[in-house]
């Protein structure tokens, strides 16, 4: 009988204590994020509450925004979660608790492999550096040495089309280029899991068609997907499971047809 | 000790990324300059050059080229922890779209200006001794022999200094401005211009200024040839007690530091 492979996710899975088809696991999670300002400690709490649309709790250090509440999931190897709701909701929340991002206040939170977060607009690398810089750094932080750097960067610059721009500082290209290289940069390689916020961008109009097939290739390629998004489309193309958040809480968790439909229902 | 064995580990982990882009950094610094690296050390000869003409005088030094050695060694260390802890408060605040949106740990950043200031440290450490090695000749042979120690101490203290400056710098807002006032004062109060022996009957505040305490050993063995082990060492207990309480700091206030900057 041949020796079971032994990886990284198996291993964080055994150390969390969870089933190893279990990625994710939060019971009773709730995030509140402190408000520090002047401002909103005298203040404007309802107005602050309407435009989060999280509840405004008033502690003795403080205000606070409970900007999750209670939260319950569970969340299995291959799945693809979609997580639904109006501005303020809790998805970013929830996917940059999911990432490591944030931290609960309070309730277990467990994480059988390393969630990748898509959420980044900006370089690793100060703007002085060049585009190779910024393309090294990041490969350095994914894999811990520069074994297979040479065919990653051509792989790079081959769908960035940047050319010899690559070599000159970041802080010196446009908006549509930074984005561009920065797109090529986080869709190279694949991930167990990876948690998606939609306003992620793919620089002018003409990348943005190569960009589409690529990232549906990227996605395709996760073990675990988690897409926040307003676009009921994007959400259909890749997900299967829907978490509806409303004010901080998941007030359903179901098949992706069944949770756009008590959305728009309740929603709306 | 978890969230400190968690920290070190991920900066073990991550040690090639963030040296490399502390070593961009500096490469990137010198990009368009004549002098390059030589720059630093030229910048800092300078400043003791002048440095030593006027105090020289002020304080009217009888041996004039060991002055010039007292002050420059002084000098050299000094400028690399003001440099570090001036770099410090707002360090989170500068790295706030990637804490906010990624999952490095943050002690990443602090690592990475650490880096970053150890190496212009020591571009700058040996330009220093090159230049002074002409008023007196073995301060490279006292650099090899007895320094290790007292470097080491150095090196530690420009991490954990400003690490805990760039915490309290995240949580308080105005912080940062007290800095630069702090270090203004910590100069003038630090035996670096002039001799412990030169504060008379204050001599004792020498003794309980960390600067002092961190700098001075290094400046003795590079002077005299000679290093004290006991002192040295009860310095580096300090450095780790004052590493491990700032290693603390951060992995307690982990979790608010994306609310804070």
């Amino acid at each position: 009988m041949p020796m079971p492979r032994f990886n990284r996710a198996d291993r964080l899975a055994q150390v969390a204590g969870l089933d190893p088809d279990i990625v994710l696991q939060l019971q009773d999670v709730w995030l509140r994020i402190p408000v520090r300002t002047t401002e909103t400690r005298t203040l404007k709490s309802a107005l602050v509450r309407s435009v989060t649309g999280g509840a405004l709790r008033r502690s003795a250090g403080g205000a606070v925004i409970e900007a999750l509440r209670g939260i319950n999931c569970t969340i299995r190897h291959g799945e693809r979660v979609a997580l639904i709701g109006h501005n303020g909701a809790g998805k970013s929340s929830f996917l940059r608790l999911v990432s490591g991002i944030y931290h609960p206040s309070s309730g277990s939170f467990r994480s059988g492999c390393p969630v990748y977060p898509m959420i980044q607009k900006s370089f690793v690398t100060p703007p002085d550096l060049s585009g190779v810089r910024a393309a090294k750094a990041h490969y350095l932080l994914l894999h811990g040495n520069l074994r297979g750097f040479e065919s990653f960067l051509e792989e790079v610059l081959d769908f960035s089309g940047l050319g010899d721009f690559i070599q000159l500082p970041v802080k010196g290209y446009s908006e549509g280029m930074a984005s561009r290289l920065l797109f090529s940069l986080l869709t190279s390689g694949s991930h167990d899991c990876l948690a998606l916020d939609e306003g992620f961008g793919a620089g002018d109009a003409r990348f943005f068609e190569r960009a589409q097939q690529r990232m549906k290739d990227f996605i395709s390629s996760a073990g675990t997907l988690i897409l926040a998004s307003h676009s009921d489309g994007l959400l259909r193309q890749f997900c299967t499971r829907g978490l509806v958040f409303s004010e901080g809480k998941i007030v359903f968790d179901g098949d992706l047809a069944a949770a756009l439909g008590y959305y728009h229902e309740h929603h709306h | 000790m978890n969230i400190i064995i968690e920290a070190l580990g991920y900066g073990w982990r991550s040690r090639r990324a963030w040296w490399f882009t502390a070593t961009s950094r500096t490469r990137a610094r010198f990009a368009r300059t004549a002098l390059g690296g030589f720059w630093l050390g030229v910048s800092n000869l300078l400043s003791i050059a002048a440095l030593s003409l006027v105090y020289g005088t002020v304080f009217k030094v009888q041996d004039f080229s060991h002055y010039v050695v007292f002050l420059g060694t002084g000098l050299v260390v000094w400028n690399a922890m003001a440099a570090a802890v001036s770099a410090s408060p707002l360090l989170f605040e500068v790295n706030a779209a990637h804490i906010k949106n990624t999952n490095l740990h943050p002690i990443f950043y602090t690592l990475e200006e650490w880096a970053f200031q150890v190496q212009t440290f020591f571009q700058s450490f040996i330009m220093v001794l090159l230049g002074l090695s002409f008023f007196k000749h073995d301060l490279f042979l006292n650099l090899l022999m007895f320094s290790w120690l007292p470097i080491v101490n150095v090196l530690l203290f420009l991490y954990w200094v400003p690490l805990a400056i760039c915490i309290l710098g995240a949580r308080f807002r105005d912080f940062y401005q007290l800095v630069p006032i702090v270090l203004q004062l910590g100069f003038l109060l630090s035996p670096i211009l002039y001799d412990k022996k030169n504060l008379g009957q204050f001599g004792w505040t020498a003794d309980f200024n960390p600067i002092y305490r961190i700098l001075s050993p290094l400046r003795h063995a590079l002077l005299q040839g000679e290093v004290n082990i006991s002192q040295s060492m009860a310095v580096l207990a300090f450095n780790l007690l004052g590493l491990y309480l700032a290693l603390w700091l951060l992995g307690r206030d982990r979790k608010d530091l994306p609310f804070f900057v």
